[in-house]
Parts: structure tokens; sequence; C-alpha cells
């Protein structure tokens, strides 16, 4: 990824090669004026993706016979339920878990550990990607350390942010943002870079100022690059939190799965398992209603996905 | 008014862009062309001849290497404000609004919300997108998005437009009906048109005066040529007339030469490289 750094291009547009480059504005065949006013010729379309029914099908035939066979093979003792637990045990547990609300006071600090390491570090990297993409100096002295920086693995950094920061929530938020931080920090980075020349120059035309630019042209060109890699970020927000937790609190997720694992209750362990993901699933699927209010201005693929 | 300054005077223009591969590439040289305010100029010639170049260096976009660029009898300093530039790519903004990207100039100006918009919508009226206010251009076709940079680049009010190869990538009937909307836009505005084209077609119907550039590298101007053609015109009648026929047999003789030549040179670098 961070490459990108190094990558800096050869000088401005090489050539006057305005008209060797191809077009590919799609020709419209019958857009005369009349066909454009004509009230039902609205080309905006809005696809909605549709589960077909074989695939859903499918999908809850793969999860029956996931946890009916897990199930099955515990309950013969073919799995040691010890080691491995069973779906309804882990199930009972979860329950329990939700209908007393002791699990609700974690998930309220992971999540807020998330989301403080998910802002902050959405921020930073914003900032100092549009500082290295408008600065070129600044980028080509910074690269070898946004590199190295970037080649530690976080764990390594746990006992030092549990020293500075403390067993609170501000440990593992520091964690989140490293983690968060470079996600959002490149694809600024390149999304400020690759502006198209063309939308730059119109716009300075037209008598944008450079901040202007950065509002009008910059910034929404980089939020696209960001928003394209929110669901990595909310995610690695989230592992930033709980490894955190995992590896030294007094409460959120991780604790819960770390000291089900210190007393070898498995199913404690798949039950923690269990509710972060649908944890993340949740948040994946706002951030997915985030991403599509946001970045509804772009084509959508001609070719919806199945999924 | 003998000495009114020209609209746009480049002088001695020489283009020299550093290649990828560490050398010089020169795109025009020893360009001389005057245009008088409210001219309508088409700039023709074989690809990759440096025709945008000339449009740059008017623009200020990109300043010549040597020589200069006079706006007004003014020397131009970084770019010249009182100029539209309508490029060959799509150059909307694709997060705004139709809208919002033809009052992109007004808004750049501080002109306020209420005036903009109004000036905006009227401007939609005219070229014919009134309805598509609110979509996003990738809704648009590409016929549709031409005619919103139109928009954009007139609402302003600009001195100069500066249009390079702007329907090129439209069928030859959404073409047509441009070049129509275009030229009714243009007469009796007094505004300074200066058309990059690679049509000759294109070039004389819409033009008061044809300028030919010769084949890459180092372009020069070969000729102009005055189109005395009668305004207004018929754009669907004027190319059968005779004395359009007779213009364009005139030019394309010099066209075609300079095409063979830049065929030859390409044909030349393919083999060498």
């Amino acid at each position: 990824m961070s490459d990108a750094l190094s990558r800096s291009r050869t000088a401005e547009p090489a050539l006057d090669d305005a008209e060797a480059r191809p077009v590919d504005v799609a020709p419209d065949a019958a857009v005369g004026p009349d066909a454009a006013t004509g009230p039902d010729a609205g080309p905006v379309r809005r696809r909605r993706r549709r589960i077909s029914p074989l695939v859903l099908f499918l999908q809850v035939a793969v999860a029956v016979a996931f946890v009916g066979g897990w199930e099955l093979l515990s309950r013969i003792d073919v799995l040691d339920p010890f080691f491995f637990s069973s779906p309804s045990a882990v199930a009972e547990r979860v329950w329990t878990w939700l209908t007393t609300g002791e699990i609700y006071d974690d998930l309220l600090i992971t999540l807020q550990e998330a989301f403080y390491g998910l802002v902050i570090g959405a921020v930073l990297g914003l900032v100092v990607g549009f500082a290295l993409a408008r600065m070129r100096l600044l980028a080509a002295v910074l690269d070898p350390y946004v590199k190295a920086l970037n080649a530690i693995p976080r764990v390594v950094l746990a006992p030092i942010f549990l020293l500075w920061f403390g067993l609170g929530i501000w440990s593992k938020v520091a964690f989140a943002v490293t983690l968060v931080f470079f996600i959002v920090f490149f694809n600024t980075y390149q999304g400020v870079r690759e502006v198209d020349r063309v939308l730059v120059d119109n716009s300075r035309m037209l008598g944008a100022s450079e901040s202007q630019l950065i509002r009008h042209v910059f910034l929404p060109s980089a939020l696209s690059w960001i928003f394209s890699s929110l669901h990595v970020s909310v995610g690695f927000a989230i592992v930033g939190a709980v490894v955190g937790e995992y590896l030294g609190s007094a409460s959120g997720i991780g604790y819960v799965i770390a000291q089900a694992e210190g007393t070898f209750d498995t199913t404690g362990v798949f039950a923690g398992i269990v509710v972060l993901s649908v944890f993340v699933i949740v948040v994946d699927l706002l951030v997915n209603r985030v991403e599509r209010h946001l970045l509804r201005w772009r084509p959508e693929p001609s070719h919806a996905e199945v999924v | 008014m003998v000495d009114a300054p020209y609209a746009i005077e480049l002088t001695g223009m020489v283009k020299r862009f550093p290649t990828s591969d560490g050398g010089v590439y020169t795109a025009v040289s020893g360009i001389d062309l005057a245009v008088p305010a409210g001219r309508f100029v088409s700039v023709v010639g074989p690809t990759g001849c440096g025709k945008s170049t000339l449009l740059n260096a008017a623009a200020g976009l990109a300043p010549p290497s040597e020589g200069s660029v006079r706006i007004f009898g003014e020397p131009l300093e970084g770019l010249n404000k009182r100029a539209s530039y309508m490029f060959q790519q799509d150059a909307l903004l694709p997060w705004r609004t139709v809208l919002d990207n033809v009052t992109l100039g007004p808004r750049m100006k501080g002109v306020g919300r209420a005036e903009r918009e109004q000036r905006g919508r009227e401007w939609l009226e005219r070229v014919g997108l009134g309805p598509f206010a609110g979509a996003y251009p990738h809704q648009l076709s590409g016929g549709m998005r031409r005619r919103v940079a139109v928009a954009q680049s007139w609402i302003v009010d600009p001195d100069f437009i500066f249009m390079d190869e702007p329907f090129s990538a439209l069928d030859v009937q959404t073409r047509q009906l441009m070049e129509d909307q275009l030229l009714r836009l243009w007469t009796g505005s007094g505004k300074t048109v200066v058309f990059v084209t690679h049509d000759l077609d294109e070039a004389i119907s819409l033009a008061d005066e044809v300028v030919l550039l010769s084949a890459g590298p180092a372009s020069r101007i070969v000729g102009t040529y005055p189109i005395d053609l009668p305004r207004p015109r018929d754009l669907m009648d004027i190319r059968t007339t005779p004395a359009f026929q007779d213009l364009y047999r005139a030019i394309w003789s010099d066209l075609r030469s300079e095409v063979m030549k830049s065929y030859e040179r390409r044909a030349l670098a393919v083999s060498n490289g």
C-alpha cells in the first residue's frame, strides 16, 4: 500500500495528449432535446439488490448444517463439550447474558472504544493524508517513516499503550487508532493524488480558490475513497478495541472472552465470539446505510452482485 | 478601432514538455496568432498537433515556454479569469447534482444561493435540461452531460469560451443539435470563441476563421482561412452549399498533407520503437 508514497508522478501531464487519450464517454443514441425533456425520460434509476430465494435457501442450509452438525457431534461425544462446547449451551449463555443484561455494559464499552478509535484515527488519517498529498516534499521525507510505522505489528504496542494510557478505555482507543489511521491515511492520500486533473482545471477555470478546490473537489474525491474503505476501518476499529481488551482490561467483550478463557469456559468464549460477530454485522449494516447515503452520486455497478 | 487590441494575441509561442524518459517534447513552436474580439475561431490539425496546447496557453492553464500571451493587450499572468473552458473529457463533479454543477462558477465567485440557483435553472431550461436539476451526472447520457457543461461555462458570462473538441464523443445527430445550440448562444453574445476540433466540417460550419496547425511535433500554423459564409447559418444545409465545399476543398488539401505527415511520423516512431 505504502508504495503509493514513493510512486511520485513523473512530471505533470507529460504531453499534450488530450487527443491521444481514448474517450470513454458512451455515445448516446437518441438524445435530442425532446428525448431529454420528456418527463418519463427520467434516467434516475434506483436498483435494489435482491437476494434470490435459492441463494437465501442455501445460505440458511449452510447455517443449519453447520450448527446442527456441531450440536450433533458434541451430543454423541465425538466433539468433547469441554473443548468445543455446543450450540445449545452457547445459545443458552448468550440468552442469559442478554436477559440479565450483564453483557450490555461490556458491549457499550467496546462500542465506545471502537467509536473513539474510528473517529480519532479517521480524522488524523484525513488530515495527514491531505497534508502529504498536497506537499510533495513532506511526503518524500516522511515516506520511509510511514512505511516503518505501518510495518509494526500492532500487538507489540499493547504493553506500551497500557503503560501510557492505563487499563481504561484509552489504551484500547489508541490501539484502534493505530489500525484505522493507516487505512484512512492511505486512502486519503490516494484519493487526493488521483483526483482527475480535468476536474481540478475546470473548477479553477470557473474561479475556484485553493480552499474551494479542497472543499469541492479534493475532499469529496478523497471521501469516496475513504468511504469505500469504511467497512475495513470499522472492522479494524472493533478489532483494535477487542484485542486491546483481551490483552489487559477490566471490561469489554474482549475482557469477557479473556475471562472465560482463563477459566476454561469454552461456552463463554464461543458466546463472546457470537455476540461480537452479531455486533459487527449490525454495525456493518449501519455503515452500509451511511455509505449509500453519502455516495449516492455514484453510479451503481451495472451488474448487481448476487449477495 | 484600428488600435483596439486583439482579444487574444499569441506571439512567438513555443511550448515544450518534459517526456517521461527524461527528454523534451516540443509541442508547438513559433505560433503567432491574433484573434479579434467577438470572433469565432476554429483550430484544426492532425491528431497530436498541439491544438489543446494553444487553448491551455490562452486559458493560462499551461503558460508557454517561450513567447507571450496577451489578452486584450495585457500580458496574461496566471489563469485567464475572463474565460470559460469546455474540456474534451467530462469535467462535471460527479458528487454534485446537475444544478450544483451548473452553478459552480457563480458559487465560487460568492453569488448567493437563491440567485445562483435561479440563474442555474434558467440555464438548464435553456439547454433543455430543466427536469434534471436534481440528477447526478452519471444518471445522464453523454449528450446531456455535454449540455450541462455548456450551461456551466456560459453561466459565468465569460468574454472567452475555449472549447476543446467538446462534441467529439457524441454521435452525429446529437452533435449537430449541440452545434446548432452553440451557434444560437454565441450569435450576438459578443464572446470570443476558440473551438478546437479535428473535424474540418465542424470547423468550417461554425467559425469565422479556421486556423490550420501542422503535424506535430513542433507544430506551427500552416494557414488561417477566413470563412465568409453568411450568418445566421443553417447547419443542416450549409454543408451542401458550393461556397462551403470550395472552402472545404481548399483547406482539406492543406490539412491532408499534414495528416499524411503525421501518419508517416507515427509509423516511423512505431518502427523505431
